[in-house]
Formats: structure tokens, sequence, C-alpha cells
């Protein structure tokens, strides 16, 4: 009896130790919030600043080297060369549409449509990036690798036809879902709304002025859908608001807490400042500004530390610095280019494979101090300022459009009066409304009837935000940039390469795009998957070259 | 070999207590004390627990913890035997004497060698029907390693292990090769029957670019604590301990005080010196500054020489020829103009840097063991000074071993460890804070010893200097002032009940805990480049694992068989918690050198924490049946429920069978050449789940926009509907000893299927998700392991033992899932590791390089450049260029032990053959112009031009044109000594251009090639500056061969003589000197150890934060480590 006494106690004692849980609960994750019960106000901030950063950093680093506003004098090789190392990726983009889908989806649930609506811009807003950016892209399949099967896990590539028809259907959808006054909402949270601070009627103007950027871009491919829908919303002008004035702009500023919510390439976190120094003004652009006199220039960029004379009255061999100047004797230049301009120096487009010797830099290599060049405006070092905002469209740049539109003869108005109200939205978005008049009358500036001047200024105009300038380029081989001699081809590429893992994982779909794109005499050794390629929206234009 | 086991031991002392007390009572008047020792012939140490018996009486004896023994003896000619495990017995008679020393050999049989295997439980190693590695603690412990890991390397075949630098980083193990793609594949260890917490997730960043590897916690383990290790290889030993147990299972068996039969002490004592000797093969011919000017042709304005000392670049200004210029440190004059000064080299700056490293050890035990009771207790410390200034590493451990018998039939026994291991500041590895990198960069023109004090004056506590201030670390102030402390406190063990209830059935019972709370602290002063304010931070862990189990045993003997059949049941939970607080980067701290979380602005702080638990329950069954000693058949099987699973997959099953066939006693081979033949074979499967939390996701939060909450959609789809993963083996192998034990052989061939393996792979980003967890595919690994040993001298007091291990072993992608053709491991550099489905883990890709493909072209095989004159890449994953594959084809260990009575010397060697890894510290170093390989890799064209040149290539086109493996034909150089071209910058020409020999094509508007120039010295060449032409987009220009030999372990060791010992008081006292892990061949022939390819880097793959076969700064010097030992036995 004793053996099962003890046998009894022992079997207790381990026993219970055995206090089972319930296994469900153990597994419920007590770190998150679950996607299908989140408030979309708490999506909403994430998609925009996002939606917002992503587009200055094209703006203001590697699309502003292409349309030349910029170049870089250390890693510069992306930026001025065009060197994209046939990788260009869109995962963030995707990332973002993501969260918007989520954003969108949220709202559809709650029956939130001023939510609704900015979802709808902002889905045209990445997926008109995206194509315009890379050409035809996972669009009707995009987006959907939650529901599993191979058609979602590896998406089929819509045309870029098939895109810019999206977009302006669900602008069109936008305009209507932001059509109310901002009382017969629910939900909306000012603050969350980092761009408008939750002001329907401007959403509604953004959305029909992305229509406008939109129907624009297809024009010399669709010219008739482009008129009448430009035509159709001038026309009805009260059920299709668009930006007129600079207090519509879509803009987004920055906190400047971290590296992450802070202007790009600032000195404020990136320690050793080389992302601020390495980028200097474009000699393209300096010129240029400096041929029409243009106070934005002085905005925006710093004036040369040390500029150069050269004076065949000095003795030869002389180099000397004095009073902030450096004296040369030409024997000293020999038969190097040198810009002794005393004011602004800009960085030819392109011009070496050491852009950092320029001008006679002592100290050429990555650590960009050149002190005969220009650089940025010192505000570009900072985390946050009044000018540093990300802009996504602005009065200017739809001014533009309308100015181009009455140009090509279409009925929206007077070609001269949205010409200049290009330029003074411009000048006043930049602080410098003060010199318009003398500005709009200056040679080169004061209305000539070109579609050249138009576009020119709003090359400027476009100054952070330069991919729209590309985009005109491209449509309309305008500004008549040209390469330099050490780019990777001798002209201005068109479009991103496909990434690398689109086509390790999504081989035929992205296979089947590529052989839709069109060859040119620079794709060369890249073959169809090139920047030098046309997409859809140029084969058959015969722009830009 | 011989290996004494606690109950054998417990049961022959209380058996012989029992005796002794029978012969007190009986006690004759003849009678006389016999004593002696009892040595190996081996090693000459003593053999404790050897049993000595008078013959035809009861009297009897065991021998002590030195392997001496008394025994009181009566009667004319006393004969005594004497008998242990694993020696052969031996009948001397006594005669006359009063001493009576024996030397036993090892047993012609080591048959019946015992080894530990799965629950504790103890098998004769012939009855197992698959491979059990064994080290004993001798083994391990004649070299002192920090990690315990470290002292297996080379010892077991099937076993690889890798360590990402000095004392105190991570060390991680891997069976058989990797069979996970998700996990770090890491075996489960199992202390004394308590699953102890190991992973290579132990690199930590408070601060930007301030990656510090704070080690695995498996190097808490006192490696003087063990008396054995089993390493059970394939999931058919390991089938019991189910879900962990697919990468294999480590079991240590730790000390206890069952071989003491009185109080014993023991002390030891260890130092270990390592002395650096070896860096990278960097040059120290040239200034920073991308141009090598001279003082009579330079930019500068004024005519005199300037260093750009911000540049990153080596080939500025040559050095040591005479030239004077303004440099970092240059002195002011009256004017307080900066005087140049001369330009001399320092090629010592990194040898200057370090300092020897310095370990000891010292330690001490006290055990003893009663009939009633046994115990040992123990404590160890070692202090760490590392190779890196600055650097430290203390350990602390106490154990506790107990056992006590409360019936004679219910036995009580403890096994408690607690530890404290700490550091004030683990070197940072990688590219940032990392002092070494910094060391590296140190110009040459710059002696380091002038940056020792490294503040600026009159900003101490502010600003370091450095030779560019804000632009370059100064790498003492990182060495001093970046410093990532941590401490670890960690308790475990367990209590455990043992009830032999009837003679046939016993049943035990365990409660075991493993915890510990890690806090790191991070404290960087102002100005390093990364964090310039400063930053401070404090992350804690706090992970803890307990498991309860059960077993019952029921064993018998019937005529013929033998039968044992067990039924179990483990309940586990494991929690993790983790906390962290840090300054957010880039904004630092308020007052400078302050370190509180108070003293981070409220805007500027950061904080996380999150929570985990799983619990897994567990039932197991077993049933061992053995026959006629030549038949043994292991059956288990066990039903896993976990918590991480959905409830329809939550439960899983498997089994494992396996079969052990002496073929020499089967088929009756005569006793005389062979000793043992047996076969032997194993099936089995294990199941595994996953972590917690891994079927639905939730929202992350974002960094908050100034004030406004910001949650994310994560990009990895998880699945709800998980399945386990299930790992199935097959085990065959053959055992063969000879000629008494001479000679061993033991083969396996083994082959692992995983299936249904829980992997995240990749979207294209366009899904709207960048990964998918899928549970798919099947992973295929085959290998062989052999063991071949053999004892050609034992005679006369010497004896050589020889032991070779081989292994080989490759791992294969047989299935994914539908639509995925390949599973990435990483990317990096321009290329990465990945492997498509029907190839071998490990492959490396690069991007392709642009060539004339055209076979009928004279230039086929010739690169196209580009219109500059450049290389033109393919990117990798387009073109499937591999350039090799990052696991060895073979790693094959030897030992050797040459033993002359009390003297023995141990070597183990390890040589891994083949293989490649990716140097990003030559890619980067290389890509600035600092490596010595890459200048002498430039062809110089001497007085060559035009044609002559040209001809000359063509004729070595092979190697000269044409790119192979790591070398990029570069023609010229950065002077006129190198032959460089005329290169114009500035108004001057400079000697200092290159050009890549190759052709440039011209293409139609179609892009097809209709014609090629030649760029091969003609007056067309593209000219490029020898500071500008680095082949940054090719992966290969830094990839290496990996083949490596290193004496792993050299040890003399001599034990001093009995009769000395006795005369101090003492039971043993023996002494050595060793060394280890000495690279003595790579390969590479670049100065990094190519086993240090291992990337620590936080989110890389799931569940591991190494990258294999790459290494980015990984750079310690090798070292020639000497180590002296002293133990003492009292």
């Amino acid at each position: 009896m004793n053996k099962y006494i003890k046998i009894a106690v022992f079997a207790l004692l381990t026993g219970s130790f055995f206090s089972c849980e319930d296994l469900t609960s153990v597994n419920t994750n007590p770190n998150g919030v679950q996607p299908d019960v989140v408030n979309p106000n708490l999506i909403m901030p994430t998609v925009l600043t996002e939606m917002a950063k992503s587009y200055v950093n094209l703006g203001y680093q590697d699309i502003a080297g292409v349309v030349q506003h910029t170049q870089k004098d250390a890693w510069s090789s992306g930026h001025n060369d065009y060197d994209w190392g046939g990788n260009q990726s869109w995962s963030g983009y995707y990332d973002i549409l993501r969260n918007n889908d989520l954003l969108y989806q949220r709202a559809v649930t709650m029956n939130l449509e001023f939510h609704q609506g900015v979802a709808l811009v902002n889905k045209a807003f990445m997926f008109g990036l995206i194509t315009d950016l890379w050409g035809d892209a996972p669009y009707t399949n995009a987006l959907k690798g939650e529901l599993g099967g191979v058609d979602n896990i590896l998406p089929a590539y819509d045309s870029q036809e098939v895109i810019y028809a999206g977009i302006i259907a669900d602008l069109e959808k936008a305009n209507k879902l932001l059509s109310k006054q901002k009382s017969d909402y629910s939900s909306i949270v000012d603050n969350v709304d980092v761009i408008y601070g939750g002001d329907p009627t401007k959403w509604r103007k953004f959305a029909n002025s992305l229509a406008l950027r939109y129907f624009m871009r297809i024009s010399g491919k669709k010219a008739d859908v482009a008129k009448a829908g430009i035509e159709n919303i001038i026309k009805n002008a009260a059920n299709y608001p668009i930006i007129t004035s600079n207090s519509d702009d879509a803009t987004m500023g920055f906190p400047g807490t971290s590296d992450g919510t802070s202007w790009p390439a600032n000195a404020v976190y990136d320690v050793s400042g080389s992302n601020y120094r390495r980028l200097k003004m474009a000699s393209t652009f300096v010129k240029y500004l400096q041929g029409v006199k243009d106070p934005r220039l002085g905005v925006w960029a710093a004036k040369v530390e040390i500029p150069l004379v050269v004076d065949a009255a000095l003795p030869a061999g002389t180099d000397k610095i004095e009073g902030g100047k450096r004296y040369l004797s030409p024997d000293k230049i020999g038969k190097t280019v040198v810009d002794t301009d005393p004011e602004y120096v800009g960085l030819p487009t392109s011009f070496s494979a050491l852009p950092s010797a320029y001008n006679l830099n002592p100290t050429p290599g990555q650590t960009s101090f050149n002190p005969h060049v220009s650089f940025l405006a010192p505000m570009y070092k900072n985390a946050s300022g009044a000018l540093l905002r990300a802009r996504l469209i602005s009065a200017a740049e739809v001014n533009f459009i309308l100015a181009e539109a009455a140009q090509k003869g279409w009925s929206v108005g007077d070609a001269k009066s949205l010409y200049e109200a290009g330029v003074k939205t411009s000048l006043a978005a930049w602080g410098v409304s003060g010199s318009s008049s003398a500005y709009l009358a200056g040679s080169g500036v004061a209305y000539n009837g070109t579609l050249k001047q138009i576009i020119e200024q709003k090359w400027i105009a476009s100054w952070t935000a330069a991919t729209e300038s590309w985009f005109d380029y491209r449509r309309t081989g305008l500004p008549a940039l040209t390469a330099g001699p050490a780019a990777k081809r001798q002209a201005l590429p068109l479009r991103f390469y496909y990434m690398q893992d689109e086509i390790r994982i999504n081989a035929k779909n992205v296979t089947a795009a590529m052989d839709k794109l069109e060859i040119t005499n620079f794709s060369q050794a890249d073959g169809k998957n090139s920047a030098w390629s046309r997409p859809w929206l140029l084969i058959g234009t015969s722009k830009p070259y | 070999m011989h290996l004494h086991f606690p109950q054998q031991m417990l049961r022959h002392l209380a058996f012989s207590a029992f005796l002794f007390a029978l012969s007190m009572s009986t006690m004759v008047a003849q009678t006389r004390t016999i004593t002696g020792k009892i040595t190996a012939s081996s090693d000459g140490t003593g053999i404790p627990g050897v049993n000595i018996q008078v013959k035809g009486t009861q009297k009897g004896t065991s021998s002590n913890a030195s392997g001496t023994y008394s025994l009181d003896v009566s009667g004319a000619s006393p004969v005594l035997s004497f008998t242990s495990i694993g020696f052969d017995a031996q009948e001397i008679k006594v005669g006359n004497r009063n001493v009576v020393d024996v030397v036993l050999t090892s047993s012609t049989q080591e048959l019946n060698e015992v080894v530990v295997t799965a629950l504790g439980i103890k098998r004769e190693e012939k009855s197992l029907g698959y491979s059990v590695g064994k080290v004993s603690g001798k083994d391990l412990n004649r070299v002192v390693t920090e990690n315990v890991l470290n002292g297996l390397s080379g010892k077991l075949a099937g076993v690889s292990i890798n360590a990402t630098g000095a004392t105190g980083s991570s060390v991680s193990m891997i069976i058989r090769g990797a069979k996970s793609l998700s996990n770090d594949n890491q075996p489960l260890f199992v202390i004394d029957g308590v699953p102890v917490i190991n992973t290579l997730n132990n690199v930590g960043q408070v601060g930007n670019d301030n990656r510090v590897d704070y080690g695995n916690a498996i190097s808490d383990i006192n490696p003087d604590n063990i008396e054995s290790v089993s390493v059970l290889k394939g999931p058919s030993a390991a089938a019991l301990y189910g879900s962990r147990a697919g990468n294999g299972v480590v079991l240590i068996t730790t000390k206890t005080g069952a071989k003491s039969n009185k109080m014993t002490i023991n002390v030891n004592s260890n130092t270990v010196f390592d002395n650096p000797f070896k860096y990278l093969n960097m040059h120290s011919k040239f200034a920073t500054g991308v141009l090598p000017f001279t003082p009579d042709n330079n930019p500068y304005p004024g005519g005199t020489l300037y260093i750009d000392e911000g540049s990153s670049g080596g080939v500025g200004p040559e050095l040591d020829k005479g030239y004077k210029a303004v440099q970092w440190n240059s002195p002011l004059d009256a004017k307080g103009n900066q005087v140049p000064t001369d330009l001399k080299s320092y090629p010592d700056n990194v040898k200057n840097f370090v300092q020897t490293g310095i370990t000891t050890t010292n330690g001490f035990s006290i055990s003893n063991s009663t009939d009633a009771a046994t115990y040992r207790i123990s404590y160890s410390n070692m202090t760490n000074r590392g190779l890196i200034p600055g650097s430290d590493l203390f350990k602390n451990s106490i154990d506790l071993a107990t056992s006590l018998k409360l019936t004679n039939k219910i036995k009580l026994s403890t096994n408690f460890d607690f530890s404290r291991n700490n550091s004030n500041n683990r070197p940072a590895s990688e590219r940032g804070s990392n002092p070494l990198q910094w060391a590296y960069a140190v110009s040459p023109h710059i002696n380091i010893m002038d940056l020792k004090s490294y503040w600026v004056p009159g900003k101490e506590g502010l600003q370091q200097n450095s030779q560019a201030i804000g632009d370059y670390n100064n790498p003492w102030f990182l060495a001093y002032e970046v410093k990532n402390a941590f401490e670890r406190n960690r308790f475990f063990g367990n209590a455990k009940l043992d009830y032999q209830i009837t003679k046939e059935l016993s049943l035990m019972a365990r409660y075991s805990l493993d915890t510990y709370g890690e806090t790191r602290e991070t404290k960087i002063a102002p100005s390093y480049t990364g964090e310039k304010n400063g930053a401070y931070g404090l992350t804690t862990l706090s992970p803890s694992e307990r498991n309860i189990d059960f077993l019952a045993t029921y064993a018998k003997s019937l005529q013929d068989f033998t039968l044992s059949f067990s039924l179990g049941g483990n309940a586990r939970k494991s929690t993790n918690v983790y906390i962290s607080e840090s300054s957010k980067g880039g904004t630092g701290l308020v007052i400078p050198g302050l370190y509180t979380l108070q003293n981070i602005a409220t805007a500027n702080i950061q904080y996380s924490s999150s929570h985990s638990n799983k619990v897994v329950y567990s039932g197991y069954g077993m049933a061992n049946i053995g026959y006629k000693d030549m038949l043994y058949l292991d059956l288990t099987a066990r039903n896993d429920w976990s918590s991480t699973l959905p409830v329809n997959n939550r439960s899983y099953f498997y089994p494992s069978a396996s079969l052990s066939v002496l073929l020499n006693e089967m088929l009756q081979i005569p006793n005389n050449r062979i000793d043992l033949l047996k076969v032997r074979a194993g099936v089995a499967q294990a199941g595994n789940d996953t972590n917690p939390y891994a079927l639905f996701n939730t929202l992350g939060l974002a960094e908050s926009w100034g004030g406004v909450t910001r949650l994310a959609k994560p990009g990895s789809i998880l699945l709800p509907d998980l399945k386990p993963e299930i790992t199935t083996s097959m085990d065959l192998g053959l055992d063969l000893t000879m000629y008494k034990n001479r000679l061993r052989f033991s083969g396996t061939y083994y082959t692992v299927e995983n299936r249904n393996q829980i992997i995240p792979t990749t979207l294209p980003a366009s899904t709207g998700f960048t990964s998918k967890n899928i549970n798919a595919g099947l992973l295929e690994s085959k290998g062989i392991e052999l063991t071949l040993g053999g004892t050609p001298i034992d005679k006369n007091g010497w004896r050589l033992d020889l032991t070779t291990n081989f292994y080989k072993n490759s791992t294969t992608i047989k299935e994914l899932s539908e639509g995925l053709n390949f599973y990435t491991l990483w990317t990096d550099a321009k290329g990465g590791a990945w492997t498509y489905v029907g190839e071998k883990i490990g492959d490396i890709y690069d991007a392709e390089i642009v060539t004339v493909t055209d076979k009928s072209s004279k230039y086929f095989g010739y690169p196209i450049l580009d219109s500059d004159g450049s290389w033109q890449s393919v990117s990798a994953s387009k073109s499937r260029t591999k350039i090799g594959n990052f696991n060895p084809d073979f790693i094959l260990g030897m030992q050797a032990s040459l033993s002359y009575k009390n003297w023995s010397l141990n070597m183990t060697f390890d040589w891994r053959n083949g293989g490649n890894f990716v140097s990003q510290t030559y890619r980067y170093g290389e890509s600035d112009l600092k490596s010595q390989r890459f200048l002498d890799n430039l062809i110089n064209p001497g007085t060559m031009t035009g044609d002559a040149l040209r001809n000359y290539l063509v004729a070595n086109q092979e190697t000269m044109i044409k790119i192979n493996g790591n070398n990029f034909p570069i023609v010229g150089g950065p002077t006129k000594q190198y032959g460089g071209f005329p290169f114009e910058y500035g108004g001057k020409v400079y000697p200092n251009g290159v050009f890549n020999p190759g052709v440039i094509a011209q293409y139609d508007s179609k892009g097809n090639i209709t014609g090629y120039e030649e760029n091969l010295g003609g007056p067309d060449t593209r000219i490029i500056p020898f500071g500008d032409n680095y082949p940054w987009s090719f992966t290969r220009a830094a990839t290496f061969d990996a083949s490596f030999l290193k004496l792993r372990e050299v040890s003399i060791g001599y034990e001093v003589p009995s009769n000395v010992v006795k005369k101090l008081g003492l039971q043993a006292a023996n002494f050595s000197v060793y060394s280890r892990n000495i690279i003595l061949w790579t390969a590479a022939k670049i100065g990094i150890d190519p086993e240090t390819a291992f990337q620590p880097q936080a989110g890389v793959q799931a569940g591991t934060q190494f990258k294999q076969g790459i290494e980015r700064y990984n750079v310690t010097p090798w070292v020639i480590p000497v180590g002296f030992k002293l133990g003492l036995t009292f």
C-alpha cells in the first residue's frame, strides 16, 4: 500500500506543475494594433508624410541632376551621369500604396467620404509617379498580395495607357467625394492632414489640378482626350475648382525632430554635412537664372566662397588668395576652362569623372569642400524651415499647364496672363514677389508666345520638385538640355530601369512589359530595359529626340 | 579514452563502503595495508573509480579522484583484481609488497563505452543506431576557451563552429549544415536536462552605426564545470527533444561530487596572452587624397603642398620622398601660418593601436560524496583585457550540484548555476564606431600615437581630435569614449526527484528554469561622427524558459532480450521582455557627458517595449529492445502542442526508429583482429513550430510626425494557417575497431529533408508587400562524416593517438512554392547570396561584366567599356552570374595526442577547403585605393606605348585584358613609377592616369553592335584618373577563396608524479602551456580570417542577424595566444 501512496503523491506533485494554459490566448500578440480595427486617422499621416517625402527626395536629388538644377561633386555618377546601376526600386512607392489601400478600405468600411477622397488622390498621385518613372507597371492586380494566388503574388503589368486612364478616373471620383462642406464630413482630424489641415475643398482642388497635370502629360499621345479633359475642367470651374493661388499649394513642412522627419540631406542629422555639401548648383541653371536676372537664384544658391580672378596683368606664376579672392595669372590656368563669375558658379553638367576638381579646387575627392563653386543656400542645411517644404503641386504649375494649353489654342483663357500668373505665384512661393513686375518685364521673361518660354519658366519653378520638369522635357524636348561628356550616354534618360527584384521574382510579367519598350540609339548595352528606351507615352511622338 | 560516470561511481562507492564495513567486522591479525596509484597507460594520469578487489574474498575498494587507493589485505599471497570501465582488467599478485602501482591500458573494446543520450539517458555506445559525437571535459579544457563552443572546433565530424571576432563575440555552431532558411540553425543546448537559451541575435545598436555584438549566452557556462559533451547530430538521436532538435542537440553534463570519496578541493588558474601579429595588407606609400601631388606640381595657390586630410582616398602625395606639406598637426609660425612638415610614413599604426589581450581565469571547486549525499560547489572568475584598448569582459559563476538520498529509493538532486557576465566596454563591429575600422583609416602619413590624446585641447569632453575634425573619427576616442557596456545576470538550474519504485520501474520528475536579465548601456561622447551631440541608451532583455518534465521507465531483462520502455511529458513556457530607451539618432544629450535618461530632451527620447509568450506541451514514449548483445532496436514517438500554431495544426506527431547490428557478434568473426564491426541505421522525424505571433500582423508604430501618431501596415504577409515544419532524417553508419582498438573507424552517411519550412519569401513590391511567409518547400541536406583514429605507438610509456574527422555536407533547395524559383539569403555589395530551386545553398551572385560575346570576334571575352572607358555591368539578378559559394567543400579536423609518462602533447588542426567570401573591408579599402594588393595588381606599361603596348596586352589577354576572378586588369597607376599616363587637372598634368583594357562598342538604333573600337593604349584610349577607377559595380572584385588551415589547439601538459604530489600534501597537480586558433595559412592572403566572414546586421534574415560569407570590418588582427594553466587537487 505504502508504495502506491508514494506513487500517488509523486504523481500529484509532478502533475500539479502542469497547469495548462489556453494556447490560443498565449499566442495573441499584445504588442500592436490589429489592422482590421484601426482608425483611418492613424494611417492617413503615414501615407501623406511618406508620399511627400518620396516626391521631394526625387525632385531635390537625382531628378534635379537630370534637369540640371543641381550637380553633385562626389558620389555623383547617379546624379550627374545617369549611372543608375540598372536598378531603381519602386518598393517604397508601393509601401505607401499599401498603407493608402488600408486607409481607403477602412474609410469605405466606416463610410468616411473625406478619407476616401484623400486616399484616391494619394492613389492617383503615387501610381502617376510610378508610371511616369517606369512606364508600364502593375496596377489592376497590384496591392493584392494578401489575397494569394499566382495572379496576385506575381501581378501582371498594365499598359501606361490603362494606368493614366485609371488615374484620371480616380481623380474624377475624388472630385465628387470631396465636394461637400467640411461640416458635412465626420471624423476629420485636422492635424493628421499634414498637407491641408483637413480642408476638403483644398483636397478637391488638389484632385482637379492633378487631373490637369495628367491630361497634359498624355497630350502628345492622346491630344483629343487631353484637350477635352482640360477644357471641361476650366469650363465647369464651379464643379472643378483648381489650385490658383499659393495658399492652395499642396505642400508639407517638416517637424525636424529626427532625420526621418526632416528636410532631406540636411546637415543637422547628417553630422558630417557631406550630403548637403556635395550638392552644388548646376552651371546650366545658374547661367540661365543669371541671364534673366532671376531673384530666386539668391534664395536657392549661396554665393561662391572664393571667386577666381584671372588677370593677364599679374606676373606669370601668380596663384594667391587675397581678400577672399584667388588671383591667377593666365599661365597657371593653361587650357583649363574656369568660371570666374564673382557671385555664382555652377558645376557644369556631367563634365568629368572627377567633378570635385572643377574650377581649380585644390581638394578634389569626396569631401566636397570646393570654395570655387556655389553651394546651395545655407537654409538647406537645416532640418526644417519656412521654405523647406515638400511641394506636390502648386499654383505655378497649374498656371503653366493652362498657359501651355492656351498656347496650343485650347479654350482655357489667355496664354500671356496664365504664364504671368505662373511666374508670379512661383516668385511668391519663394518670398520674392516684390520683384515680380520688374522680372516679368525683363528680357527673356516678358512673354513672347513660345512654348519654350513657358516650359523654361516651369523648369525654374520646379526647383526641389524637378520630376515635373523632367517629364515636360520628355514630352516637349524643352528645356533643350544636353548630357555632359562624362554621362553614361550622350542624351538625357527617359525613364527608370525596372528593378532587379521584379526581374528576378516577377520575371514573366516584367519581361512582357520590357518587350513593349522601344529601343533608342542610346539604349545600347542595356537592351530594352534601358533608361533611354521609350515607354508607351513616347512611342511614336518623336520626342524628346 | 576513459570516461567515468557518476551513477556507476556511486554504486561502486556504495558497494565498496558496504564491503569495507563488512571486512572491518571480520578483520584478522595478519592484516596489512596495501596502497598504490592506478594510472592510465595513455597519459599517465590517475584513474579514479577503479574497482579493486581481493580475489576470492568480498574485500575491495575503489580508487579516489587522483587514482590512489588503500586496501587492507590478509593472507599469504593475496591477488588483487583491478577493473574499470574502459580499461582492461588486471590481476596482480601482491607478494610481500606494500605498494602496488598499476598501469591500466585502455580497453581493447571501447564498445562498452557509455554515452549520454536524449533525456540524459546513459547508454552503451554499441547499442545505438545513430552516431553521437562526444568530447570529454578534459579534452575540452586542455586549452582554455572563453566560450565553450570554441573548444569544440575541429573535434567533431559534422560540426562547424564560426566566430565573428575576438573574445566575447558570438559563436555559431552548425551541425550537419544549415537546414532552415529562416532561423539561425543553432542546436538546442541542454545542460543537465535543462534547455538553455542561446541565440545569435545578440547585436544591439544604440546610436547611429554603433553595432555591438554582445556575445551569445552559451558563453555563460563555465567550461571547467563540464564533465562531458554529447552532440546528438541527427533527429534520430534527438527526436525526443522535439521541436527544437531539428538542428541537433548539444548535451552538456556537468561535474558532480560523486567521484570524490573525501573532501576534494580543486584549484586551477590560467592566463592566456593574445599577441597580435598579422594585419590587413594596406600600403603606406601615400597620404590621403585622390591625386599624388608633388611640391612642384600641385594645385594649391602659393606653391605650398597641403594634405587633404578629410579625403577618404589613399593616393595623395607620396610619402618618404623628402616632401614637406602642411598637415593636420603642423605647427604655426609667428604669423599664425601653418609650417609645412616632413611627409613620412607610419606603417605600424594599427599595430601600435592594438594591445596584447590578456585573459585570466581562476577557479576552484569543492566536492565530496557520502553514502547519502554528494555535492560539488565551484566558483570561477574570468577577466579579459581585450585587444582593443579600453575593452574588457568579466565572468563570474557559482555552481552547486547536490544529490541527496531521501530514502533507499528516492533521490533528490539539484543543480544551480548563477553567473554574472559583464563588460564596461564591448567594441563595436562593422562600419561606424568600430575602433579598428578607424585605426585602419588613419592615414599612413599620420603617427597614430600623435592622436592618442584624443580631445581637442580646450574642448575636452566636447570635441575629439582627428586628422579631419567632423569627417574622421579618432580610433582612441572610439575606444575610450564610445562605450557599450552590458551586464547579464543569469540563473539556471533544476531540481529532480528520482524514484526507483521497483527494480524494474523508475520514475523521474524535474523542474527546471533558465532565466537572465541583461542590461546594455551605451554612452557616446559628443563629436562621434555618427552622433555629434553624443548619445545614451539603455536596453533590457529578460528572457526566461521554464520546463517541467517527468519520465517513467520500465526496464527488464528476459533471457536473450533486454527491454526498456519509457513514457514522459514536458511542459515548456518561454517568455521574453524587451525594453529600450535611448536618445533619437542625431539628437543627443542636453548636458554633454551626463549619461542619464533625464538628460535627454523630451522630444528627443525614444523608447519601445515588447513582450512575448510561448507554451509547448509534449508527450513522448520510447522503447529499447536488445537481443543477445548483437541487435538493438530503438523506437521513439513524440507529440507536441505548440501555442505558436493555429488550433488545427497545433498538434503534431513524429516518430523515430534506429537499429544497431553488431556483425562481429552475429557472424562470430574471430576476435583476434576485429574488435567491433557494427552497422547502424536510423530514420526519424522532428516537427518544428515557429516564433510567437507569427499568424497575424499588427500595425507598426512609426515615429510621430511632430506629435501626430503614425501607424503603418507591415510589408510582410503572415500565414494564419501555418503548419509545423517537418524534418525527416536518415542516418546510415558503420563502426569498426581492430587490433585491440589500435585502429578505429566510424563512418556515417546522412540525408535530412526539411519540409514545410516557414520561410519569408520576397514578393514583388507591386503586390504591396515585400515578403510573405510561406509554409512550403523542401530542403535536402546530404553529407558524410568519417572518423579514422589510430594508436600507432603504445609502448614503453609512449603513446601516440591520431584522429582525423572528415566532413562534407551540401544542402539543396528541392522545392519552394509555386511561382518562386529562388530564395534570398542576403543581398549586399552589387550581388548577393541567393539559391535557385535545384541548387546548393550558399551560392553567391554578382553583376555580369559586359563583354564581347560573339565567339567569332577577335575580341571575344574582352570587356565592353562605356564611352568613358569604364567597365559596364548587367545587374546580378538578371544575369545569374555565379561567382562562388560560401560553404566549404569539406572540413577536415585532426587531433594528435602524444604522451610519455607524465608528459603529454596535444594538437588539433582544422582545415576548411573551398568556399568563398566577400570582403567589404577590401571593397571599401580598395575603392579608397588603400590596399597594397590593388597596387600590386596594376599593369605597368613601362616604356611601351601605342602598338607595342597594345600587342603586349593582346599577347597576354587572358590576364591583362579579360577579367578573371577578382582581378580587373588596369594599365598605369598613381605615379610615373607605376607607368601612370598623363592626366590633366586644374591646368596641370599629373602622371596618374590609367586605362581599362577592352573595347568600346558602336550600336545601331536597334541596339545591335555594329563595331568595336579598341581601348588598348592607342591614341583614343580613355584615360581615367587612378583615384576614380575601382570596379565598384562588381562584388567579385572583393571576393576571395575562403580555404584556410588553423592550428586550433596545441598544448604541452605535465602531470606531477604522485610521489612528489604526495609530499606536497596534494592529490594531484598538473601544469600546461598552450596556444590556440593560430591561422597557419589562408588561400586569400589578405590578412582576414575567412572564418569571420559572418556579418552581424540587424534584421537581414528573420531570426538571424548573421549574413554568412561576407564580412565588413571583422578585422581583428591575427593573434598567437600563449596560455599557461595550473591545476591542483587537494
